[in-house]
């Protein structure tokens, strides 16, 4: 504690406060309160409470396969980030090496690029004409050109990619965490490697392992420019259809039902991030 | 009597519902060097920063000379704090740290760097000026965190624990360094630490804490001799303490029948006590006279060794007297001490115990 | 960077780096070629970038056919590409330096004086790290429809919001290693509140200042989202140049630039290494 004008200091915190009042909780909310108003070609929204936005998403097929692509995709990717997130996350939070700290930075390089860098590398890799299929069918593996861009794969790779830092992060922390003795004690007790891992290493390491999904599964469902380079037209996810929804149908209420969808979504992942993940750690 | 240059009145502190400090008073004369003691979690640091103004008290007033500070900022106090790790500003050299004060006051750039070399000369530590903290040991950072506190000529020195990040080589010689200055530059001096024995060698006046509370004010001396309550009579040094009733008082010489049967003529100077009040006989362990045969003309026991413990240059006993009682008894390592194995047989002769006042009763 | 990572580098210092001594030299071997495998997934991408910005085809293959900087002189002759590049560097000072500032307030007053509620308070300045950057994007851009502000103020507003859970984190894991007792020593020594903070506390916590300052920077840089709703004629950001650009073809002038880009992100983690050393950007 830093003396008595301690009620003065708590004050720095006012421009913060202020600042996500303002310009972050309440347009949200606004926004968000929306998905209840009526659609107007005229006026863009009426403030007249209606279902007729979730009903129409919900009820329309076309949506319907979004929401359902959407979930997958976010699934596919957040298993993908953890599966090679974890061995790294393991491998920098145990390794003896010199060169851990630039191995951490290489993690970290990748995401200060931006995404439309990195799309943009993929997209070169993935074409009909780009690295991988000219690897392909240099080994006669392929007489065609494959299909990868402009499928759901390719934008799971390429969000595994651009997402795993969001994953390295936490389990890097939750693995650097554990005291080592307690693997060393296992390995005393008679526990093999694996048994160490499975009984030790990895059940302290998941609130690690819940962070990073959590973070990964909600930025995928908010993903737009990603999914609409790698998939284009064929692969809409529900962050696109918020973007054409509002920037070229101008339908507000409708784009901000998508946005609820999404952010149940995501209050759902918290939630089972909270109830399982902290329940156990404390 | 020196004149009182600082007042605590009646101060209190609570954090959220629970009471931290007070109420405590307490007055600073004139360089005089005033040490609160007390286990950790007494008050004694939060008292501290009430006075250097890092803290504001809930209650009660904190006067300097005529003036009210109570709630006066800490850069407008002038007192010289020293903090328990120091807290030397790391990236400042020893030279920066020293003179950080005086620049704040505006002292003209000429005269802070003969300040600053005549302080750190005097703290015994020239030549260093240039080096940063990092660079130094821990006895040399403790004088580098002295000498900033005192280049401001402050009107109090505050002492947060000093010494207790040295080694105790270190902590016994700066004892004598930290009193020694203080003595010379005759500046009045507050010193928190929870070591009686750094207390004792050090203060002019002692105030126990407990609990937030004053156990008692005294010189070193009075502390020891006459503690006030049972708290102060066993946080300060060994001793004995028997659970009697006044039997009949006599001026400053009271009789007391204690719980094992044992009656004791014991001094309760300042005391007014009656027959029936409960009290504490306490008998200091050094107070007791081991002798081999029954002494003439004196009031003596049998008692039993029951244990001798060997700590060098003292053997603590535990004497049984035939009332069942265990008694402590510290002597001098010497030939006559050193014979005597559990089981042997002498006789003790208490030469001084006192009374005091037991249920919290009484006047502390 | 997610809210973890300064508990991760303080992890770094604390533990000495353990190697399983039971993993066994064939799971040792296997955990080498994956966690090289995943290195060369992270790399390939931007490796490949740089490769083929000196492609002097049109087509994007590899291995590249020759040697050419014709799509670095084309960008440099493409005035939108330009313009945006130098509207988003402008927009990056302007976005890192503010988020800076107002994260070392929110930092210090978290650390310093809310002892009590700070685990939540600090959660919640982690908050648009957590909500989707296309929701704040398009929440201000539905702001500016009721509320007539200047779409750049916007814009800014929302680089600042992206921007602050970095700021703060970086500042927050340098505070933390700065004593509480040093400010308290400057003010007994006379110093204002705000002396002590100038001659005590923002030096001790500069690398953590200018780390904040570089990360900031280029989380504007690169982002896309706030900028897809947000940026108007004149105020395009180059991602979002980048990306109109791709919609409809994809040479590689995109490469150039992009490659561009990548060397801006090398010359800044240097610069880091340099003044405070690369292991300051891990506290992030």
């Amino acid at each position: 504690m830093v003396g008595e004008s301690a009620r003065s200091g708590r004050l720095l915190l006012a421009p913060i406060a202020v600042l996500y009042l303002i310009a972050l909780i309440a347009p949200i909310s606004f926004f968000l309160v929306m998905s209840v108003f009526r659609y107007s070609a005229l006026e863009l929204w009426v403030p007249t409470v209606t279902g007729e936005n979730f009903a129409r998403l919900l009820g329309e097929p076309y949506h319907r396969a979004i929401i359902v692509r959407t979930l997958k995709i976010a699934l596919l990717t957040t298993v993908g980030c953890l599966g090679l997130g974890y061995p790294l996350a393991w491998y920098l939070a145990r390794t003896a090496s010199v060169w851990r700290g630039l191995l951490m930075f290489l993690v970290i390089a990748p995401l200060m690029t931006g995404v439309i860098v990195r799309t943009y590398g993929w997209i070169v890799l993935l074409g009909s004409e780009g690295t991988v299929n000219t690897i392909l069918r240099g080994l006669g593996l392929v007489d065609r050109p494959l299909k990868i861009l402009h499928t759901e794969l390719a934008v799971v790779i390429a969000l595994v990619h651009i997402l795993l830092p969001y994953m390295v992060f936490p389990l890097f922390a939750a693995l650097a965490g554990q005291d080592p003795d307690l693997e060393r004690a296992a390995h005393t007790l008679g526990a093999g490697p694996a048994r160490t891992f499975l009984e030790v290493t990895l059940p302290l390491s998941r609130p690690g392992i819940l962070m990073g999904s959590a973070l990964v599964f909600t930025l995928t469902a908010g993903a737009v420019v990603t999914p609409a380079l790698m998939g284009g037209k064929d692969v809409q996810m529900l962050g696109q259809t918020i973007y054409e929804l509002t920037m070229s149908t101008l339908n507000w209420p409708l784009a901000s039902a998508v946005a609820f969808v999404l952010v149940l979504c995501q209050l759902a992942i918290l939630l089972v991030y909270f109830r399982i993940g902290r329940g156990r750690a404390a | 009597m020196a004149k009182t240059i600082l007042e605590l009145q009646g101060v209190v502190k609570r954090y959220g519902a629970t009471l931290g400090v007070g109420p405590v008073d307490v007055d600073v004369r004139e360089g005089e060097f005033l040490t609160l003691l007390g286990p950790s979690g007494c008050g004694k640091t939060t008292t501290l920063h009430i006075v250097a103004g890092l803290l504001f008290p809930d209650e009660g007033r904190v006067v300097l000379g005529a003036r009210d500070i109570t709630r006066l900022d800490p850069q407008h106090r002038d007192m010289g704090l020293v903090f328990q790790n120091y807290a030397l500003f790391p990236h400042k050299t020893v030279f920066d740290n020293v003179a950080f004060g005086l620049r704040m006051r505006r002292t003209p750039r000429a005269e802070i760097a003969g300040r600053v070399r005549r302080m750190l000369d005097m703290v015994g530590l020239p030549g260093v000026e240039g080096r940063l903290p990092g660079q130094l040991s821990g006895g040399q950072r403790q004088r580098v965190g002295l000498a900033r506190a005192l280049v401001i000529e402050p009107t109090v020195l505050l002492l947060d624990e000093p010494l207790s990040n040295l080694d105790a080589v270190l902590r016994k010689r700066m004892r004598l360094d930290l009193r020694e200055l203080q003595q010379r530059l005759g500046i009045a001096t507050i010193f928190v630490t929870h070591d009686q024995d750094e207390a004792f060698e050090m203060s002019d006046r002692v105030v126990l804490l407990n609990r937030g509370r004053v156990e008692q004010v005294g010189t070193p001396e009075e502390l020891y001799d006459d503690p006030a309550t049972r708290f102060a009579a066993e946080f300060i040094g060994e001793t004995n303490l028997i659970e009697g009733v006044v039997a009949a008082a006599a001026g400053a010489t009271v009789t007391v029948d204690t719980s094992v049967g044992a009656r004791y003529d014991a001094f309760a100077p300042g005391r007014s006590l009656r027959s029936g009040d409960p009290v504490y006989v306490m008998i200091r362990p050094e107070r007791i006279d081991l002798v081999p045969e029954r002494p003439a003309g004196e009031v003596a026991m049998p008692v039993t060794v029951a244990k001798r413990v060997f700590a060098g240059d003292v053997i603590t006993f535990e004497l049984r007297t035939d009332h069942g009682l265990l008694l402590r008894c510290s002597k001098p390592s010497v030939a006559e001490y050193r014979a005597l194995a559990p089981g042997a047989a002498v006789w003790a002769i208490v030469r001084d115990c006192r009374v005091l006042p037991r249920d919290g009763g009484g006047e502390a | 960077m997610p809210p973890d990572a300064p508990v991760a580098a303080a992890a770094i210092e604390r533990q000495a780096p353990v190697v399983a001594p039971a993993a066994g030299r064939a799971g040792r071997l296997a955990l080498g070629v994956a966690v090289t495998a995943i290195y060369v997934f992270l790399l390939a991408p931007v490796a490949i970038i740089v490769f083929s910005s000196f492609n002097p085809t049109e087509a994007n293959t590899f291995p590249p056919t020759g040697f050419s900087l014709r799509w670095y002189a084309k960008f440099l002759d493409s005035a939108g590409f330009v313009a945006a590049f130098r509207f988003s560097l402008w927009l990056a000072v302007v976005a890192a330096v503010a988020a800076t500032a107002i994260g070392f307030l929110t930092a210090h007053g978290l650390v310093r004086y809310w002892s009590r509620g700070r685990g939540i308070l600090q959660s919640l300045a982690m908050l648009p790290m957590m909500v989707p950057h296309l929701l704040i994007s398009i929440s201000l851009l539905l702001a500016l429809m009721v509320v007539p502000v200047p779409e750049l103020a916007a814009l800014i507003v929302g680089h600042v919001l992206i921007c602050l859970p970095f700021a703060i984190a970086c500042i927050v894991a340098s505070l933390e290693g700065v004593d509480a007792q040093l400010e308290l020593a400057a003010l007994t020594l006379g110093a204002s509140r705000l002396r002590a903070l100038w001659e005590v506390v923002i030096p001790l916590v500069a690398p953590g200042l200018l780390s904040a300052l570089l990360f900031t920077f280029m989380v504007s840089f690169g982002d896309v989202y706030i900028a897809l709703f947000l940026s108007g004629p004149g105020r395009t950001t180059l991602p979002i140049e980048i990306f109109a650009y791709m919609q409809w073809e994809s040479t590689p002038v995109v490469a150039a630039i992009t490659s561009i880009q990548i060397l801006l992100i090398i010359g800044l983690g240097l610069l880091i290494e340099r003044l405070v050393g690369l292991r300051t950007i891990m506290r992030v």
